[in-house]
């Protein structure tokens, strides 16, 4: 253990050097949010901020992040900073790093100082080996550091020279014509030097060594999981944004909302979408009504009754092969098989039952892993008292996997109420439906003469969904003309008002769900 | 079958003798000397030849004992020397392993469980079992215990019977007090019979769960280590519970720990690898005078 240095077991008070490795990590997480900013073009790259080019900004924080982070390396090698490093970076950390200096050595070598045929892969070989050794062969200190560092200096020094300004465009010589922009390049650079800066400057602040791989670790899984959070909020922000002027307009509050309570027609001073919401919602509904007592069904003869063997593994097979099927085929085998059979037009019904095929897979596959997870004691204890098996099932296993199973047709209710396909060709007629053909499910059942003495007519219509809707007012244009004054507001409202039923049915399934493990708990 | 109960009706005079006989003889010799073996009282379980296979692993190897009525019989040995395989053999509870295979005969009060037509439910109902680890459902108190009597009908509490005026509401809280009694709880549970089962330390569930076991009226408790996971305080009040119970129930106990096979039990009974039964006798004559070295090798710690 020559060289080794030993951990001190009390880290002392923050220090000058660890408040500038917050300040660097802070910059690098600044960074990252930018980039991705500008990814989602929110920050214009050709624009101004603080009164400076955004290339230029963003080059000099790079380059101020590189110096600092190469300073810490190069001073806790010196000896200046108290650290701990470890013999060496890794071997991954390595990879990476002789990965990324070899498509930059390349990239420099071919497009910058224009070495014609395959003259750049020497050199891309020479920086990317080079990368490998000083990471690998070196302190870690160094090996973190070095060439992270130099990467987001490098990134930087383009940016602020002009190299790549906000006009930059690389035109790829293929027949296609196909070019990396500014738009591009310059958020993903940054996004890349940001991490990396970031995660050494992490580890410098742990002082390398175990604390400082947990420090460096923990930044990059801490950045991923806000980036998945900041992009459901921005998606969801965006569409509330763009949707909002269209859902309130002529709103009178408390109780009118003319667009979600008004269908489209001629006299309507605002034109809504109320026959597309009760279209969806009893879509969904009649699906659930046919997949969940099907599924779960199916779930118990397969766990409990069930000897595994053959029958087992082929419906096993089947429900992965039917859960993996394309919407649109089962679109197709409803528009073949269904709509013939329900009165020959496309009808609500046959876009419940197509969406309730594309549900009950994956109610079958939940259900089954939540009975599974239902622990055998239960089952033993019940056995035990001389309780028959299916009495257990009821009134045991049942209730002890509810939960699993409400997971489960919430995960496949978000995916069927947001089907455009197959409610495409089984279910949906006009794009825009007056108020007065909105679908009335339970006003519509009448007693007949003959068998089976119950019908419903509404049932066997064809009617709208919200999805179908936006689908055709947007991709195929249908409709956009005088009935609807201003058709972009009323789309960015109809697909905003598909994401709030959506979020609803999620909202009642994970009510029930809590509601469920509460009696399981207390 | 009259045979066996007439065997057992005999007194203990041979006992006597077994106790004398020094160690070191064969393990035939010392079964030949057990086979003697007879106790006061009725004899509860008559078992002879039993055999258990899993598969092609010999799990029990032509096992026979009898057990006496009202009192507590220790099963004792090695791990996987199969005693629970054993005891699990007394309700038919291995009917629910699939690979498992019984052969031989199993009497309860002289009538083979081992047999077409057996009624598993009315089985199970007079030979309750508690498990290694404590079991309780993920419900409150009131319905762990009062669930089997629910399930078999004997206790109506659902809608439908509160409707027609027929809920045996008072009944279900009686026989909850007095199971929770008998299995000593009530006094610490009695304010909060609606909370959840999960939410009692591991001693109280695994009391409860003796309790769930005497709300069908069982006649024999067998017990599947029930102390094993819980601290010494929980343990030992299972183990004044268990000579409660013995005065009323059959109690048929396995047990890992030797000093509570000593403790509480009447009789015992050693199994060793091979799913062998190699000794049985009095607790205090197997313990402090084995007939056979293997067994006194485990019993001092020597082997297993």
């Amino acid at each position: 253990m020559a060289g080794a240095t030993r951990s001190d077991l009390v880290v002392g008070e923050t220090t000058e050097t660890n408040a500038v490795a917050i300040v660097a990590i802070a910059l690098a997480t600044v960074m990252f949010a930018l980039s991705l900013a500008a990814l989602f073009e929110l920050l214009s790259i050709s624009g101004r901020l603080a009164g400076v080019a955004v290339p230029t900004l963003l080059g000099l924080i790079l380059s101020a992040l590189g110096v600092t982070v190469i300073a810490f390396g190069v001073g806790s090698s010196l000896g200046y900073v108290e650290t701990q490093p470890s013999p060496s970076a890794g071997f991954v950390a390595a990879a990476v790093f002789s990965g990324l200096w070899f498509t930059v050595g390349g990239l420099i070598a071919s497009q910058t100082l224009g070495l014609g045929g395959l003259t750049w892969l020497p050199v891309a070989a020479l920086v990317g080996g080079g990368a490998f050794a000083v990471t690998a062969l070196s302190r870690e200190d160094i090996g973190s550091t070095l060439p992270a560092g130099a990467f987001c200096l490098l990134t930087g020094l383009v940016f602020v020279t002009g190299t790549i300004g906000p006009t930059w465009v690389w035109e790829l010589d293929f027949e296609q014509q196909a070019s990396f922009t500014a738009e591009f390049v310059i958020p993903t650079a940054t996004l890349f030097a940001a991490l990396l800066a970031g995660w050494a400057a992490a580890k410098a602040y742990g002082g390398f060594g175990a604390r400082g791989r947990h420090m460096g670790a923990y930044l990059l899984i801490y950045l991923n999981a806000s980036s998945i959070v900041g992009v459901l909020f921005v998606l969801v922000g965006f569409t509330a944004v763009k949707g909002i002027p269209g859902l309130v307009d002529g709103a009178r509050f408390p109780f009118s909302i003319p667009f979600v309570m008004n269908g489209v027609s001629l006299f309507n001073e605002f034109q809504g979408v109320l026959p597309a919401i009760v279209g969806t919602i009893w879509l969904v509904v009649g699906a659930v009504l046919f997949a969940v007592p099907l599924g779960v069904g199916a779930a118990i003869f397969l766990t409990e009754y069930a000897e595994r063997g053959r029958l087992t593994q082929a419906v096993e097979v089947a429900t992965n092969g039917l859960w993996s099927t394309p919407s649109i085929v089962f679109g197709l085998f409803g528009f073949a098989f269904l709509v013939p059979r329900f009165g020959g037009n496309k009808s609500l019904l046959s876009g419940m039952l197509t969406l309730g095929f594309m549900l009950l897979p994956l109610v079958l596959i939940t259900s089954r892993e939540a009975i599974l997870a239902v622990p055998d004691e239960y089952r033993d204890a019940s056995a035990a008292l001389g309780v028959s098996k299916w009495q257990t099932i009821r009134s045991v296993v049942l209730p002890a996997a509810l939960p699993g199973v409400v997971t489960g047709v919430i995960l496949g209710v978000g995916r069927i109420a947001g089907e455009t396909a197959p409610i495409l060709l089984t279910m949906t007629g006009g794009t825009f439906v007056p108020g007065s053909q909105t679908v009335d499910v339970i006003g519509g059942f009448e007693f007949t003469g003959s068998p089976p003495f119950v019908a419903n007519p509404e049932l066997l219509e064809a009617t709208t969904a919200l999805p179908f809707q936006l689908y055709a007012l947007i991709t195929a244009g249908v409709g956009l003309g005088d009935n609807v004054s201003n058709p972009e507001q009323f789309q960015w409202a109809t697909a905003l008002v598909l994401l709030l039923v959506v979020l609803s049915f999620y909202a009642i399934g994970i009510g029930a769900r809590y509601y469920f493990r509460r009696r399981l708990q207390s | 079958m009259s045979e066996t109960t007439e065997e057992t009706k005999r007194t203990g005079i041979e006992s006597d003798q077994s106790v004398e006989t020094t160690s070191g003889e064969t393990d035939e010799q010392v079964r030949e000397e057990w086979r003697e073996y007879a106790f006061d009282g009725q004899t509860k379980f008559a078992v002879e030849d039993l055999d258990v296979y899993y598969g092609d692993d010999h799990a029990l190897n032509g096992v026979s004992i009898e057990i006496p009525e009202n009192s507590v019989t220790a099963l004792i040995g090695p791990s996987g020397c199969g005693k629970s395989t054993f005891l699990r053999c007394l309700n038919r509870m291995n009917d629910r392993i699939r690979s498992a295979e019984v052969d031989g005969s199993v009497r309860i009060g002289g009538q083979e469980i081992y047999q077409e037509g057996v009624n598993l439910v009315e089985l199970r109902k007079r030979v309750g079992m508690v498990f290694q680890s404590p079991n309780p459902f993920p419900k409150s108190i009131r319905e762990n215990v009062s669930y089997g009597p629910e399930k078999h009908g004997d206790l109506q509490t659902g809608l439908l019977a509160r409707l027609l005026d027929r809920s045996d509401e008072a009944e279900r809280e009686q026989l909850v007090e007095r199971c929770l009694r008998d299995a000593a709880l009530w006094d610490e549970v009695e304010d909060r019979l609606d909370d959840n089962a999960l939410g009692l330390s591991g001693g109280q569930q695994q009391r409860l769960c003796i309790a769930r076991c005497l709300s069908v009226d069982p006649e024999v408790i067998l017990m599947d280590e029930p102390a094993s996971a819980l601290d010494p305080i929980a343990t030992s009040k299972i183990e004044d519970l268990i000579e409660e119970l013995s005065e009323e129930y059959t109690v048929v106990i396995v047990t890992h720990n030797m000093q509570q096979a000593a403790r509480i039990s009447d009789q015992t009974a050693v199994f060793l690898t091979g799913g062998e039964l190699v000794e049985y006798g009095d607790t205090d004559q197997v313990f402090e005078n084995p007939n056979s070295e293997r067994v006194e090798d485990y019993i001092t710690g020597k082997f297993g």
